[in-house]
């Protein structure tokens, strides 16, 4: 008997769980302006609306073969590169720590994740002259962020840790393209200044 | 001569036993053991899952039942979903246990007294837990050195706000509450709102938008394809691979939910229904965008934005003087204080702010937090960030543990004194 009793009172306690989402609210509540609501841009384009405009902080010259593209909300500096059209590198500042990160790339492939043991044997390599850790993997590309996989890709790139930024130079692409774009690459990443 | 037998006893109604079972001994051990085990659990799954999701998932009044995430569940590699039940509902139901069991159905008397105030003083601790839930505010205010503030900024919700543009500032600024914004999309199966849209056959893959009738402004907002996580990105750069909606060249492209919450940048798609029964495209609003959706009906305009929700505070608060300490050579702090003064009108009052000596004013609390740019060393860079709390029942829990302590006094004592009574007369 305790237990239909028991079962009972969890459905009465779920009643209110039960009420059906609206198709339609008039929304009544309103606030008052504050030291936020700064001035705004009106008739912003969408790509005023979501591309970061700003000078970048890491600054560099673009190598020979790659094409520059515009900075996005993630990518400080943004390129193309390799015949396919399909490589890319970009230059982005990150959160976590660099085991982190690390780990993430790898992960992407559908690599073994490493520890910290792991990260120390990893080759450094500098990036805009911090000490950074060059980082490679080769496999099904599973893209991150949603993205489709992509087969018999690689990626090369560097993350390096500066007053508590992480800053990572990644290349991703067909992994021919890659393995040719690599010492490029790693001469791209020691060439990149900070602005202060 | 035949043993007189017992009188068969009167069967026991329902209410009856319904009150037994829920002011039992028993269903209070269990209850307990159960908070300690969610408790423990929730601690282990808050390292890798984060604080804000774990405590949502474990003790918010919206989870009935989940499964915990946990690798130490893990059999020969394979995870085992134990269902276990909200901790928000386990609590009520030792508030019910406890006030049935504790003060009802307690004995009562002056030698019983200490018993009663004591269980009084847990039933206020537990109140005092569902009063957070439902009335707390919580958010961060972060203000440079110098500079002034009077609002903090949600940690996790997400708001659109619609708002007239007049001599280029905002004016009838009215707010979509993010409840009403993040059920628009696909509900995972299993869930408490998969089943609640299954039960008014509602679809359940996210595809039916929500209108929000704005009747001070000249047009209407429908709303959908709310995305928890996720960027605004350009059709050159990254072709959509999901059928995702393409609004003015750009799409929301999903992302994997942070493991701090807070750090998720959510976003959906909009578009005005004017009333003369038009509607515009659809476009995209996003935390991750640097200006708002412009709206432009004759001589008027109006500004659509997404950003987590404001909190505006009754007074300012102005940061006078940042001290941060770090242990030698580490960026592991030591010690935060802020030099504030607090404004009121005309009146300026000066207020030290750091670890443990939070202020309180108006029924908030100003903690010190954190402070900033991350890993920024010189003192005249920095910024302090405040974690501003509205919570009726701040203070209840240290009163709750006073009358406890006062409750066990009490029967502490009426225990002594008629043990020493019965031995003086013995």
């Amino acid at each position: 008997m305790k237990i239909p009793v028991l079962f009972g009172l969890v459905a009465v306690l779920s009643l209110p769980a039960c009420r059906k989402p609206p198709a339609e609210v008039t929304v009544s509540e309103t606030r008052v302006e504050t030291t936020r609501d700064g001035t705004t841009k009106l008739g912003a384009t969408s790509d005023e609306r979501f591309r970061d405009t700003r000078p970048s902080p890491v600054k560099g010259a673009t190598p020979e073969g790659w094409l520059a593209l515009p900075a996005t909300q993630m990518r400080l500096l943004n390129y193309r590169f390799g015949t396919s059209g399909a490589g890319e590198v970009w230059v982005s500042i990150s959160s976590g720590s660099v085991l982190d990160n690390v780990n993430r790339w790898l992960g992407q492939f559908g690599a073994t994740k490493i520890d910290s043991k792991g990260l120390g044997d990893l080759r450094q390599v500098p990036l805009a002259g911090i000490p950074g850790v060059w980082v490679e993997a080769q496999g099904d590309y599973a893209g991150g962020m949603g993205a489709a996989g992509k087969p018999d890709y690689a990626l090369a790139g560097v993350v390096a840790q500066s007053q508590g930024r992480i800053i990572t130079v990644k290349m991703v692409g067909p992994k021919d393209e890659v393995a040719a774009a690599k010492s490029t690459l790693e001469a791209f990443s020691r060439s990149l200044t900070v602005a202060e | 001569m035949d043993a007189v037998s017992d009188p068969p006893k009167p069967p026991v109604s329902i209410p009856r036993r319904v009150f037994d079972i829920l002011s039992g001994f028993g269903l209070a051990t269990f209850l307990i053991l159960l908070l300690g085990l969610l408790t423990w659990l929730a601690t282990l799954e808050q390292v890798e899952r984060g604080l804000l999701p774990t405590m949502k998932k474990y003790f918010d009044a919206s989870s009935f039942f989940f499964t915990p995430d946990l690798k130490i569940l893990n059999f020969n590699g394979t995870p085992v979903k134990i269902p276990l039940p909200g901790g928000y509902w386990v609590c009520a139901l030792l508030f019910v246990n406890l006030f049935f069991g504790g003060i009802i159905r307690a004995r009562k008397g002056w030698r019983h007294a200490g018993n009663l105030i004591s269980h009084g003083g847990i039933l206020l601790l537990i109140v005092a837990g569902g009063v957070a839930q439902w009335k707390e505010v919580r958010g961060n205010m972060a203000v440079s050195q110098g500079a002034s503030s009077d609002v903090a900024e949600d940690y996790t919700e997400y708001v659109v706000e619609v708002s007239e543009i007049k001599d280029g500032k905002r004016s009838n600024i009215h707010v979509i509450p993010g409840k009403y914004l993040d059920d628009l999309q696909e509900q995972r199966i299993g869930s408490l709102r998969w089943f609640n849209r299954k039960l008014h056959g509602m679809a359940t893959d996210g595809s039916e938008p929500r209108t929000f009738r704005l009747p001070d402004f000249p047009f209407d907002l429908e709303v959908n394809g709310w995305r928890e996580n996720c960027q605004p990105v350009g059709i050159l750069e990254r072709a959509p691979s999901d059928g995702e909606l393409v609004a003015d060249g750009y799409y929301l492209l999903k992302r994997e939910g942070e493991k701090q919450a807070e750090a998720n940048s959510a976003g959906c798609y909009a578009r005005a229904l004017n009333r003369d029964g038009s509607a515009s495209d659809p476009f995209i609003l996003a935390g991750a965008s640097f200006y708002g959706k412009t709206i432009q009906i004759g001589e008027r305009a109006f500004l659509v934005e997404m950003h987590k929700r404001y909190w505006p505070v009754p007074f300012k608060v102005r940061l006078d003087k940042f001290t941060a300490t770090f242990s030698p050579n580490t960026m592991k702090p030591e010690s935060f204080v802020s030099k504030v003064t607090r404004i009121e009108g005309n009146h300026e009052i000066p207020v030290t702010i750091q670890m443990n000596e939070p202020m309180r004013q108006n029924g908030l609390t100003f903690y010190q937090a954190s402070y900033g740019p991350t890993g920024e060393r010189d003192p005249e860079k920095m910024f302090s960030v405040f974690e501003v709390v509205q919570n009726p029942s701040d203070q209840w829990p240290k009163i709750s543990i006073a009358i406890v302590a006062l409750g066990l006094a009490i029967q502490f004592l009426l225990k002594l004194g008629i043990f020493i009574t019965a031995r003086i007369k013995a």
